[in-house]
């Protein structure tokens, strides 16, 4: 451990902080190009923008704490869009909807999970073919035809309470509890147990297939729950909905520090402010009306220089935490010695 | 990866017969899903027997309306002529449409109707269909050219049926005496049609900029989500936007609730009304016209392109002339003719 004030102690800092330094140089970068970007309205466009993938990626950090991955959420999200959109139109309540389209990513996270317990077969196995599998029974659903919700869906969007726009309350209420959950919860405790070293967390008397159930569970209705976000901004189910939405989800997740190996992350504020990075970057580049061309290349490039930045200050953090041990060597007894 | 090697993957990280037997099943299902369909299906209709001619109709994919509309269009025609069908999706994926299209060589069919997944990975699979003698009829999307091919192909144009769509959202926005500041929503750039669309844009809009001027370009992705936040962030810039033109109708619903969360969807020549215009025809696009928001869409004729691509075939099979590009005018659709054209737009055909 390195002094308070001490060169190195500062340099440790900048390194813990770096997402959110990185994350603050976007912000002013963007505000300096544009003042619009700066508006408050701006920031509040942002978060509801946010919002679906960020109850995503939420969800997706917890499989990720475990050292595993969940290809098959933006498939979940399609099915349960795409029942809950046939429910909607034939006049089904949207509490109702809603209700069924969480239970349908509560299964489709069981069936994942218990392939991946019960039969211990790889999850990127399982939720690669169950990805495929959800994206060809949505189709058949759907019958590959765009479907218009009713205005309950939009009016669900536009809803606020104490000023709040509803996607972004549950947002936030889905962070929270996801922070509540990983840090005050033995259950908590169990998943980063898990991710860090599954044989060592089941010597310790850790359910681990338990635990590795549970997750899989929540990130099937955090992606039905995103799903529900996603259609009350735009009331619609295409036959692309939530296609490679995974990859988004991890990339929030990655970006907010959580570790591809399992283990290390966290939803406050590491996802949270993953999610919110790229949403902001691609709000600026909206705002700043930049050639469509660039989009892809800046976006990945924020994001390719924040993966970068955590890489490195992990390696150096390992570094400077590493104990050192030195061993004395005895001094040897030379021919000459009395 | 391929099945195989997930297989391979799967056995050597579980190692045990359970494990084994659920990856085979686990393959199994995503084999069966419609997004891993492997091979071709027969599809016959009851007059099959007696046909005598075979054709092969490859997608690249069905998770458009549009491409279902073309595919059932195909059918359709196929079925009116008494040709027997063999049909096979790709899902995206440019080696498996290959491995498709080598397939129905292998079965010998009498000529293939192929949606390429783009224009360069077709090459291999046309020229194996053609040195097998087989001909092939590209349907709305062209190949490149290419030494020693020969495709016939039946599309749209997009970037001129674009033109005189935006053209007529122009003369829409003339009649208003005042100049309108315009939002363009553009495809995925790595998609031909989507660029065409774009370029029509602003051939329409060069020299009309005492009319329109254009502030904002949203890049979709074909992604709804994310043109419904680009089309919130760049009304909220600029709030004066009155003129959008989106290069597909199925980004409609997201416009429409940007437009909405911004107390600017209202009706034709109702006070802000926005100047709406699209590209496809699709039926989201047919009930807007119905209902008076829509000012105008591009409709890519799916009905001749069907009609054309058989014909085609059938022209070249019989050793005929045929021209290598041939193009489907398509039409643009507003309230003027609304009534005298909405027999051959497909989104009103389809709508439920």
């Amino acid at each position: 451990m390195s002094r308070p004030g001490s060169t190195r102690w500062r340099w440790e800092w900048v390194l813990n902080q770096a997402p959110i330094l990185l994350f603050a140089v976007v912000v002013v970068g963007f505000g300096l190009l544009s003042p619009a970007f700066l508006r408050p309205v701006n920031a509040m466009n942002i978060l509801i923008q946010t919002s679906s993938t960020g109850i995503l990626a939420v969800g997706m950090t917890f499989v990720l704490l475990t050292a595993g991955v969940d290809l098959s959420v933006g498939s979940i999200m399609f099915v349960a869009a795409a029942v809950g959109g046939k429910l909607a139109v034939s006049g089904f309540p949207v509490a109702g909807v809603i209700a069924v389209m969480a239970g349908i990513g509560i299964v489709y996270g069981s069936v994942n999970a218990l392939f991946i317990t019960r039969f211990a077969v790889l999850a990127f196995v399982v939720t690669l073919a169950t990805r495929y599998f959800g994206r060809g029974l949505g189709l058949r659903i759907t019958e590959t035809r765009a479907m218009n919700l009713p205005e309950e869906f939009y009016a669900l969007g536009a809803t606020k309470i104490a000023g709040l726009p509803l996607p972004v309350l549950i947002f936030g209420m889905v962070a929270i509890l996801a922070h509540v959950v990983l840090t005050r919860t033995p259950f908590g405790r169990h998943v980063y147990a898990v991710g860090a070293d599954a044989d060592a967390a089941r010597k310790a008397g850790i359910r681990t297939k338990g635990v590795l159930f549970a997750v899989y569970g929540i990130c099937g209705v955090s992606a039905a729950m995103a799903a529900v976000v996603a259609l009350s901004q735009a009331p619609a189910v295409s036959p692309g909905f939530g296609n490679n939405r995974e990859f988004l989800a991890i990339a929030a997740a990655v970006l907010g520090g959580t570790s591809l190996f399992g283990g290390r992350g966290a939803v406050l504020p590491g996802t949270v402010l993953g999610a919110v990075l790229i949403q902001t970057i691609e709000n600026g580049l909206t705002i700043l009306n930049v050639n469509s061309y660039l989009y892809p290349l800046i976006t990945s490039g924020v994001i390719f220089l924040a993966v970068l930045l955590d890489a490195t200050r992990c390696r150096i953090l390992a570094r400077v935490g590493r104990r050192r041990i030195y061993v004395e060597t005895p001094p040897e007894d030379g021919p000459g010695d009395p | 990866m391929n099945a195989c090697a997930m297989k391979t993957l799967a056995v050597r990280m579980s190692g045990s017969l359970p494990a084994l037997l659920l990856t085979n099943l686990l393959l199994c299902l995503l084999v069966a899903s419609g997004c891993g369909k492997p091979s071709e299906s027969t599809s016959t209709s009851g007059t099959a027997q007696k046909a005598s001619l075979t054709v092969g109709v490859n997608f690249e994919t069905l998770q458009t309306e549009y491409w279902v509309a073309g595919f059932e269009a195909i059918k359709e025609e196929l079925k009116k002529r008494d040709i027997r069908l063999v049909e096979s999706v790709a899902d995206g994926d440019a080696n498996r449409q290959l491995q498709q299209v080598r397939t129905l060589v292998t079965r010998k069919v009498d000529g293939i109707i192929l949606v390429p997944k783009d224009s360069k990975t077709c090459v291999p699979a046309i020229k194996s269909a053609n040195e097998a003698g087989i001909p092939v009829v590209l349907f709305n999307r062209p190949a490149s050219e290419s030494d020693g091919i020969r495709p016939v192909a039946v599309v749209a144009d997009n970037r001129k049926l674009t033109r005189e769509t935006v053209q007529f959202m122009i003369e829409e926005a003339r009649k208003t005496g005042r100049k309108h500041k315009a939002m363009l929503i553009v495809g995925d750039l790595g998609d031909m049609n989507a660029i065409g669309r774009r370029d029509g844009f602003y051939d329409a809009v060069k020299g009309h900029e005492s009319v329109v001027e254009v502030v904002a370009e949203v890049p979709s992705e074909w992604n709804q989500e994310k043109a419904r936040a680009g089309v919130v962030n760049a009304l909220q810039v600029n709030p004066d936007i009155s003129f959008i033109f989106s290069s597909s109708d199925f980004l409609f619903p997201s416009v429409v609730a940007a437009l909405k969360s911004a107390n600017k969807y209202h009706r034709i020549g109702e006070p802000g009304h926005v100047i709406l215009g699209g590209f496809d025809g699709d039926a989201t696009a047919y009930q807007m016209l119905v209902d008076r928001y829509l000012d105008a869409t591009g409709v890519q004729d799916v009905y001749f392109e069907a009609e054309q691509s058989v014909q085609a075939l059938l022209d070249l099979l019989a050793k005929k002339e045929v021209p290598n590009l041939i193009q489907d005018p398509g039409f643009v659709i507003h309230q003027g003719n609304l009534e005298e054209k909405k027999g051959r737009m497909w989104g009103a055909r389809v709508r439920k």
